[in-house]
């Protein structure tokens, strides 16, 4: 047997010819916090990998006459000068597989969760490439479908108000402390059992914040469909610059195979901060705010990616949640105006609402969803019009009734249900609702069956509402699970549960 | 304003010196350091002086070939590498800056125009190993 082996070893070693290979090298010039000087380097292309002697990575990003600009992605203390560094002709990728999922991996898709290797090749399965190039021209118009699907957020002011569709970039914007992250954990929650994959990219955060959330996921059983990107605080701003391409390479690794991804980017603030930091060290010229000239594009071409697309091209989506941070409500900054731009629609949450106890903080009143609404199932449409419109009147009678004291009954009436609304509207953390559930509560909220529950009392008669209605009104449930609306004959089911309910409620 | 890059000042001292007496070019060499000291890029002058010779050498047609040996290549193996390399590189002239390298272990690394051509026998162990896990693997 033994002599078998070395036989074969023997010939293998015999027949083998090694193939002359010439590699483009350069030297470097000067290498400073995390950015490298090469000279030569001749044909390299922009973002393409370099290696370095001790097997560090390195991402080319400034062409000049006679240097190359480089990003370290990695440990930059022991590169000197002199250095030979070689060429790859790679673009930088990111390996990925089925088994990604339910991972932390870092911004060069490595993992960080000490669960070992991530096998890339899956050719039994037949999964597509293993390696995904982290920069990519994103899909052209032929290839797209508008948006028609609902993302099920389970957070109801925004599957009622700013309805989110499947491929849509809505942004979520608002100071410290205002619970975007929160919003986004409860968004990942939901969609057990949505077939939704979700990827969260983490920029910049603490690693304490992000472990805690990581351990909410798993706890939720949400790590089972979900994967984790994160370039930490103590990395260099290369990891944080590259992050996000690495999150969205992988969500249309899912993509390609016709899956729906929900990516989350926490959050783009930071990974223009880190872009600004590598733009003025390769002496880029800066603009407004120091950040350099393409600043817009930078987060252009990563929310371009977010796309659903056409059967004819394998279908699947990706849906993006940027979020931005802003400083003192201040959304008119360079970085929150351009992403405001981008994105089909934002979602404000403001410090006020939250210290109001208002909480998600959503202003509903200047948030908004610019495609969503066609993704919006009917039964969901129909429920939500009047909400709309309630608490538009609220919001604008608001302001009067704190100054007059007569009003008449319609104004009052009004009033009444606006106070209900935005009670309905709170929802605690890590509970995010069932469609179906939304469906029946703010139709007993819009039809006035709550108009004469105590505002405190609100929460509970919801709560036992949607016990109650569950046992109870369940043809009216399978018709909105099964046609997505309701008929006569449902409609009248819920309404005598709902007037049931209340006269044991009260 | 464009940026003056070490490539833009050695064309131009290239320019200012081709075709001149020497006399003539120890007077423009004179006045390329006031030049370097004014704008205080003195500490450039190594990059300069580089570009400048990379300049000069694609004028007059001649490559510069650093080989890196564990030992001293002889004349035959020089004059056989050249033909090669004037395969790839066209009819030029090929001068060879040799190094030694005792980290060695045997064959030499080349490097012609940024481009490098391993023939270690490192290198060449090391793609029989890569060659052999993929076989076996």
């Amino acid at each position: 047997m033994n002599n078998h082996i070395v036989e074969n070893l023997k010939k293998e070693i015999e027949n083998f010819k090694s193939i002359l290979k010439v590699e483009k090298v350069g030297n470097v010039i000067e290498v400073f916090d995390g950015i490298a000087k090469i000279s030569g380097l001749s044909d390299v292309k922009s973002s393409e990998m370099v290696t370095f002697p001790n097997a560090e990575v390195g991402v080319v990003l400034n062409l000049e006459e006679d240097s190359v600009g480089v990003i370290i992605l990695g440990d930059y203390s022991k590169i000197k000068e002199g250095d030979q560094v070689k060429a790859t002709g790679r673009i930088l990728e990111v390996p990925v597989s089925d088994s990604i999922i339910g991972r932390v991996v870092n911004a060069i898709g490595t993992p960080i969760d000490g669960k070992g290797i991530i096998k890339a090749d899956n050719p039994s399965k037949n999964s597509g490439p293993s390696a995904y190039p982290i920069e990519k021209v994103a899909p052209g118009v032929i290839t797209r479908q508008s948006v028609s699907e609902p993302v099920a957020t389970g957070i109801k002011a925004i599957d009622a108000i700013i309805p989110v569709g499947r491929g849509q970039r809505e942004l979520i914007i608002g100071d410290r402390q205002t619970g975007k992250t929160a919003l986004v954990i409860d968004a990942i929650l939901n969609q057990k059992g949505q077939n939704m994959i979700c990827v969260y990219v983490s920029i910049g955060q603490k690693d304490s914040k992000l472990r805690k959330l990581q351990v909410r996921l798993e706890e939720g059983g949400a790590m089972a469909y979900t994967v984790i990107v994160s370039a930490g605080a103590s990395e260099s701003a290369a990891f944080s610059y590259i992050a996000p391409y690495t999150g969205v390479s992988i969500a249309e690794y899912f993509m390609d195979q016709g899956k729906d991804v929900l990516i989350i980017y926490d959050d783009l603030s930071k990974h223009a901060v880190a872009y600004r930091e590598i733009s003025l060290l390769l002496r880029r010229p800066p603009g407004r705010e120091a950040y350099p000239g393409d600043v817009f594009y930078l987060h252009s071409r990563l929310l371009e990616r977010a796309c659903r697309r056409n059967e004819k091209y394998g279908g699947g989506s990706i849906t993006a949640f940027p979020i931005i941070e802003t400083q003192a409500g201040d959304i008119t900054a360079y970085i929150p105006t351009n992403v405001i731009s981008i994105t089909d629609g934002q979602i404000f949450l403001e410090t006020d609402l939250f210290y109001k106890g208002i909480r998600p903080a959503v202003n509903v009143g200047s948030s908004v969803s610019r495609v969503g609404s066609n993704a919006q199932i009917k039964a969901m449409k129909k429920v939500a019009g009047t909400l709309k419109l309630d608490l538009a009147q609220y919001r604008e009678l608001e302001a009067f009734a704190q100054f007059g004291s007569d009003l008449d009954e319609s104004t009052k009436r009004q009033l009444e249900r606006g106070k209900r609304s935005i009670e309905i509207l709170k929802q605690s953390q890590y509970s995010p609702m069932k469609m179906e559930h939304q469906i029946v509560v703010f139709y007993a909220l819009t039809k006035g069956f709550m108009d004469d529950v105590p505002v405190e009392k609100i929460k509970t008669f919801e709560a036992g509402l949607i016990d109650y209605s569950e046992a109870n009104a369940k043809n009216f449930y399978k018709e909105i699970k099964e046609q997505k609306m309701w008929s006569e004959k449902g409609e009248e089911e819920l309404k005598k549960v709902i007037a049931d309910f209340k006269k044991s409620f009260i | 304003m464009a940026t003056v890059s070490n490539n833009n000042i050695a064309r131009a001292i290239y320019l200012a010196v081709k075709d001149k007496h020497t006399t003539e070019q120890h007077t423009v060499i004179k006045n390329v350091v006031n030049f370097l000291f004014r704008r205080r890029m003195l500490s450039k002058s190594k990059n300069i002086l580089q570009s400048l010779n990379n300049i000069v050498n694609h004028a007059n047609g001649v490559v510069e070939v650093k080989i890196w040996s564990k030992y001293k290549l002889s004349h035959d193996h020089k004059d056989h590498l050249e033909k090669i390399l004037k395969k790839r590189y066209g009819d030029k002239e090929f001068i060879f800056l040799e190094y030694l390298d005792d980290k060695l272990l045997g064959g030499f690394n080349m490097e012609v125009n940024n481009e490098l051509i391993d023939l270690t026998l490192k290198n060449k162990i090391y793609k029989l190993q890569e060659h052999l896990k993929t076989e076996y693997e």
